[in-house]
């Protein structure tokens, strides 16, 4: 099996360039079978995001790839060539495996790329031009991929300030089901804090806001209720979640009266988000049992400290990817060599029956015994003669130079290739 | 062989021990499903090892101190195992696995072959009085297990720092409903446990009260507790404040349950 790699990605090609080589969904069939048309190329699969657009195909050589793929778009090869990378073999193998793990993603970690690679892989399954080449590679990659995402904490935190609301929301109250939140202030910001934390299960969404109509208008997005801002106080107590961004330039909830909504609240804890400059909530409000207030630094030292985290974990999951290549590798290899071995013994068993047959005619006429032993001799020394090259060819089929090992045995043994 | 078995216990609760502190030293949970299934191996055979005694004693096997302790660790295991099963805390184990291996390298240490049962607790209630409070205690275990949690992922939140806990605990709520479960559990428990105390007492003696200091400790950690049972059902407290009176009931639990067995007094257990 030789595979080959050319693609580009935000860390080698500015959007320009990206979005000049990335592939309609709807053309991808068609792509990907004039692609196997080439000369050379047996298998391949084109994975395209605003990202990367890499053409991986089972070929010896990738000429025929990167030719592809600048006549395809009709720009000059010169023109981006400086921003291609172009991989073989082992590489390839490695940086499949990297890009599904989302190591090799912008935002390290991120989700998306697992899903995209599968479905660029289902597209090219449906046009029928990958194979078992290409489809172990991508079985592997798979794996690891969840095995990265499970086993390393690449994907454990969040990393904006919307998402760390809502995982700090998840480690107050656990499950968001049923919870209810309100939105003082109808900004942008709060809106998409709103909206993680509607899809995290939150059920019932209040709104309020100096200007009623604001606050009707986002409470429909939402699904949810407006309240007047005068009324502030006669509903706070029943959300378990406040996020606050008001324009305001005092606070809006004071400690006075967030001890009086945790005592309607008899208890029950309240997560206030104050992401307004200059703050809604005063921040002694925290010291009060069972109230959490963070604002728009805490929220942020949260993200930097889960970014900081991402990349420590990183690093495990590039050793555990590295672990997986060498695994991935090996297995291959002692793949490549049966076929070897297989051929090695037709190749001699052949040798063997021709020797009989040319020599029949200077042997004196056999009862059956002698010919059962004639052939029990000659195989019996064929298997002698064998044993040894076979059991050092799966032996250095692990080997880093393995391969070369085969030539040399095929060689030296006269075996065809077929 | 009830003996061999207790030490293989052992052997396998060091796996668990063996866990938490990998897990907190490196900051990094380790092979935890090893240690789960070594928990459980341990379990059946502390629990067969019990069973043993028992059958050697035909007697409730609750007559010596290593027995006593011995007994303590199997409910606590099977108590985090319940949990487990519900509530599928991992980070639980970190704080019971060690206590479980230190009962039960207590057991193996104070071991004595002598299996004569001291008159005073030769009698049936035994077998009501003694499985009551220990189940009541391993309950109460997991609600101080719980409670501590709380604390401690309460500060992780209140101080915006967030370390290793931060990432591995349960939320608050489930700390929180942990150990007020288990607190309702425990409760009635230890509560008939000291009425057929009090019942043994008098059957044995003809007064509901000894003077015995294990008793008067039992007494009081009751009322910590009911004073928890009530702030938790009438004025409604929570979190922060109930687990400080958890844990505060689990140190009395544990004073009177090892305190006792130091300071004399009729459940010592020493002739």
């Amino acid at each position: 099996m030789q595979l080959a790699l050319v693609g580009l990605s935000h860390k080698t090609a500015p959007v320009e360039v990206r979005e000049r080589l990335a592939f309609e969904n709807g053309d991808m069939s068609d792509a990907l079978r004039s692609l196997v048309s080439r000369d050379g190329i047996s298998e391949a699969m084109i994975l395209s995001t605003c990202n990367r657009v890499e053409v991986l195909v089972e070929a010896s050589d990738e000429a025929p790839a990167r030719d592809f793929l600048s006549s395809y778009h009709r720009v000059p090869s010169e023109s981006i060539v400086k921003h291609l990378y172009t991989l073989r073999n082992n590489d390839v193998i490695r940086h499949v495996f990297r890009v599904a793990s989302s190591l090799d993603s912008m935002i390290v970690g991120e989700p998306q790329i697992l899903g995209q690679i599968k479905e660029a892989y289902r597209v090219a399954q449906d046009a029928g031009t990958v194979g078992v080449h290409i489809g172990s590679v991508m079985d592997r990659a798979f794996v690891v991929a969840k095995k990265v995402r499970t086993e390393t904490g690449i994907a454990r935190s969040a990393v904006s300030v919307s998402f760390a609301a809502v995982e700090l929301a998840r480690k107050i109250f656990g499950n968001l089901q049923g919870k209810s939140v309100m939105i003082i202030g109808a900004s942008k910001m709060g809106e998409l804090s709103a909206k993680h934390l509607k899809r995290a299960g939150v059920s019932t969404v209040l709104v309020t806001n100096r200007t009623f109509e604001r606050a009707v208008e986002m409470a429909q997005v939402f699904d949810g209720a407006a309240v007047p801002f005068e009324h502030l106080n006669d509903h706070i107590d029943r959300a378990d979640i406040v996020i606050s961004s008001t324009g305001a330039s005092h606070f809006v909830i004071t400690k006075l009266q967030a001890e009086s909504i945790i005592r309607q609240r008899k208890n029950r804890p309240i997560f206030f988000i104050d992401i307004a400059v200059p703050r809604d909530i005063d921040p002694a409000v925290n010291k009060i049992d069972n109230v959490f207030l963070y604002d728009i630094d805490d929220l942020q030292q949260v993200v930097d400290e889960n970014i900081k985290e991402r990349m420590s974990e990183a690093v495990r999951a590039e050793a555990l990817v590295d672990d997986e290549v060498r695994a991935f590798r090996s297995k291959l290899r002692s793949r490549e060599v049966v076929p070897t071995i297989v051929e090695l013994r037709e190749t001699l068993e052949k040798l063997r029956r021709d020797e009989i047959e040319r020599n029949r005619k200077h042997l004196a006429p056999m009862n059956p015994e002698q010919r059962e032993a004639l052939e029990r001799i000659t195989q019996s020394m064929i298997n002698k003669i064998l044993h040894h090259p076979i059991m050092q060819l799966k032996d250095m089929a692990h080997q880093h130079d393995g391969p070369e090992y085969i030539k040399f045995v095929r060689k030296i043994f006269n075996v065809k290739d077929r | 062989m009830h003996v061999v078995l207790l030490r293989v216990a052992l052997a396998f609760y060091s796996v668990g021990l063996l866990h938490a502190v990998v897990s907190v030293l490196s900051r990094k949970y380790t092979f935890f499903r090893a240690s789960l299934y070594a928990v459980v191996a341990g379990f059946v055979c502390q629990a067969i090892s019990i069973i043993l005694r028992a059958s050697e004693l035909n007697y409730m096997p609750l007559t010596q101190r290593y027995e006593a302790f011995s007994f303590f660790a199997v409910l606590g295991a099977m108590g985090y195992l319940i949990a487990y099963a519900r509530y599928r805390i991992t980070t639980l184990s970190i704080f019971v696995f060690p206590v479980i291996f230190i009962l039960t390298f207590i057991a193996n240490v104070a071991y004595d072959p002598s299996s004569s049962i001291p008159p005073v607790i030769q009698s049936n209630w035994i077998y009501v009085h003694t499985p009551l409070i220990f189940l009541g205690y391993a309950a109460l275990f997991i609600c101080f297990a719980g409670s501590t949690m709380y604390l401690i992922q309460e500060r992780e939140l209140k101080s915006k720092h967030h370390s290793l806990f931060y990432y591995r605990l349960p939320s608050l709520e489930i700390c929180d409903d942990l150990s007020y479960r288990s607190l309702a559990i425990g409760f009635p428990l230890i509560t008939l446990g000291i009425v057929s105390g009090a019942l043994w007492a008098q059957s044995a003696w003809g007064t509901l009260w000894g003077a015995d200091l294990k008793i008067l400790l039992s007494f009081f950690t009751w009322l910590i507790y009911l004073l928890l049972i009530h702030y938790r059902f009438i004025a409604g407290w929570r979190g922060k404040r109930a687990a400080y009176l958890a844990i505060a009931g689990f140190v009395s639990v544990l004073v009177s349950f090892l305190g006792a067995n130091y300071f004399g007094g009729l459940h010592s257990f020493t002739q």
